[in-house]
């Protein structure tokens, strides 16, 4: 799986983008495969570009139209989506994860996050970008999950720093733990972002995102 | 505004002495003499007809005070049936009464005219009490018998008809203009007195910022000036651009903005951006605006920081209505000391392998 040649396909109206992205995933190391589909939707579903690992997804295909219901088409159809967005305002990146976004990146954030981002996405995994981390940071919706003061520290230092090695030099921690608190507020935010209709989609998602294991329930059910 | 008050009280005082002066010369001078005559009414209810009908323009002017209300669209309805009613009055007066306490209403038409007029220019009152005179006038000329005596009880009495309400409608009308130019006088003396607080406040503005600068930009100017200072040394290359990025936020701390944390932060990016720093500049969240004095020290550590900064620098603005934090990430060779703050911000200084992050929180309360 790891030998395996990641394949991300690029949906974006700027050739220049596309070009750009594409000359990064080459440089990374392992290099990561591009298949530009220009600004073309379509050719994300067919040929080259359904096989790919990665969607990296412009949201604004259509000047002032953000489009959602194609994002969430992606999601539902089992792909792993990153957003990658000229939009910096914070309602948008949370849609966007609410949705079900593996990450959400602004234009601003060059290959330190982009290439990191398709390779958690590949693997199914979040990757939350620092403008996401400012926008969860700063959340004040009132659906919004309850975030404990520490993880909000965490956040803000992130979105600050855009080094996770200085933001657990600053607060004392450990690089792991920095990530676990990121990964416990996606986990928050995936939780109010999907609606579980019955009982059992809501403990199978538990056990997914870690928050109950296998023992426990047998424990319970003791 | 306490002036235009005074004006409005004072015309609703005219009008409702103006409507009992009416009230007493129709319904009880009218009243009293049309009864005493009433034998010598050919058409008794003609003369009751006009009196009801000066009795109700008065009732509905009651009712108009009262809702302090202007007359409105009613107005000149109201004036016309005030001229019918006299005009039936007069046609139905038996011979050789004109004029006479037979002729009550003769006396007593000038006052409803009035009351209906009163908020009006004066020439409009003069033109119907002119009106109503030519028409008692009229009435007397052409159908009845005109003598010497006859035409000298109607002139003495029009004295008395014509100028009783004339007094009144120049006393409106003189209050009015006096309550016009009082207020028009006590809008321009606030004018005056807004002109000079803002002129004072201007120029005690520009005081403060000169003792502002006085404290760190004058000495640097005269070490430079007297040669104590080098411009080749980096320490005092720092100093001035921390220097410069100070004055660039003094000038921006005036400006009408939205959000004046980051317009002023903008500037500070900006003298960096000059110097060949790559700048970033990031904002989520929504906070209040923080007061010029919590700003400065919010912003004096990004500006240090930039002073310093090599190649490049991230800004960040975290802000809520409990907290408003500001970060600066740059690469800064030499250490830099946090600038000292006021009691409501706390800046932190946090460094490590040519990396200085600074960051001043303020929690809002």
């Amino acid at each position: 799986m790891a030998a395996e040649l990641i394949t991300a396909v690029i949906v974006d109206d700027h050739a220049a983008i596309a070009a750009g992205v594409e000359h990064w995933c080459r440089q990374a190391e392992p290099p990561i495969e591009v298949v530009d589909a220009g600004d073309r939707l379509a050719d994300v579903w067919t040929g080259r570009g359904a096989e790919a690992d990665v969607v990296i997804f412009d949201l604004e295909l259509v000047p002032g139209k953000p489009d959602f219901a194609g994002l969430r088409r992606l999601v539902d159809s089992g792909r792993r989506v990153v957003v990658y967005s000229q939009h910096t305002d914070d309602a948008t990146a949370i849609r966007c994860v609410d949705l079900g976004a593996l990450a959400y990146l602004t234009k601003r954030e060059g290959p330190q996050h982009l290439v990191p981002a398709i390779r958690a996405a590949a693997d199914g995994r979040e990757y939350t970008a620092p403008s996401l981390s400012g926008a969860f940071a700063a959340d004040r919706t009132p659906g919004r999950p309850r975030l404990s003061p520490r993880e909000v520290e965490v956040l803000r230092a992130w979105f600050a720093s855009s080094s996770k090695e200085l933001v657990a030099a600053k607060l004392h921690i450990t690089v792991k733990t920095v990530d676990t608190h990121i990964a416990r507020v996606r986990v928050k935010y995936a939780n109010v972002g999907r609606a579980a209709r019955t009982k059992s989609e809501l403990v199978t998602r538990s056990l997914d995102d870690g928050v109950i294991t296998l023992a426990e329930l047998n424990e319970d059910a003791l | 505004m306490g002036d235009e008050e005074a004006r409005a009280q004072l015309g609703r005082g005219l009008r409702i002495a103006t409507l009992m002066l009416a009230v007493l010369t129709v319904d009880v001078l009218g009243l009293v003499n049309l009864v005493r005559h009433l034998g010598s009414h050919d058409v008794p209810a003609a003369q009751f007809g006009a009196l009801a009908t000066l009795t109700a323009v008065l009732a509905t002017e009651a009712v108009l005070v009262v809702r302090r209300r202007p007359w409105g669209a009613l107005r000149w309805p109201a004036v016309a049936v005030v001229l019918v009613a006299a005009a039936s009055s007069y046609l139905t007066l038996p011979d050789a009464r004109v004029a006479t306490t037979v002729d009550w209403l003769f006396g007593a038409a000038g006052w409803p005219i009035l009351v209906v007029l009163l908020d009006r220019p004066f020439r409009t009152t003069l033109l119907f009490l002119v009106a109503h005179e030519l028409l008692a006038l009229a009435n007397l000329l052409l159908f009845h018998d005109v003598s010497r005596g006859v035409l000298a009880r109607f002139v003495t009495g029009s004295v008395t008809v014509f100028g009783l309400p004339l007094c009144v409608a120049v006393v409106a009308a003189v209050l009015g203009r006096i309550g016009t130019r009082a207020a028009e006088s006590t809008r321009e003396l606030e004018r005056l007195r807004t002109a000079r607080a803002v002129a004072e406040a201007a120029h005690r503005r520009r005081t403060q910022r000169f003792a502002e600068l006085n404290g760190t930009a004058v000495p640097l100017l005269a070490g430079l000036a007297d040669g104590s200072l080098a411009p080749s040394d980096p320490a005092v290359r720092r100093d001035c651009a921390i220097e410069a990025a100070r004055m660039r936020r003094l000038f921006a701390e005036t400006d009408q903005v939205e959000n004046p944390l980051l317009h002023e932060l903008r500037h500070c990016a900006d003298v960096a951006d000059r110097k060949g720093v790559e700048v970033e500049l990031d904002a989520r969240g929504q906070w209040p605006v923080p007061p010029v004095a919590v700003r400065r020290d919010l912003t004096d550590a990004a500006l240090t920081a930039l002073a310093t900064a090599d190649s490049w620098a991230r800004i960040t603005v975290v802000g809520s209505a409990e907290l408003v934090s500001v970060s600066v990430v740059a690469d800064c060779a030499v250490r830099v000391a946090p600038p000292p703050a006021g009691t409501d911000v706390r800046v932190e200084t946090f460094g490590g392998d040519g990396t200085v992050w600074m960051e001043a929180r303020w929690q809002p309360s």
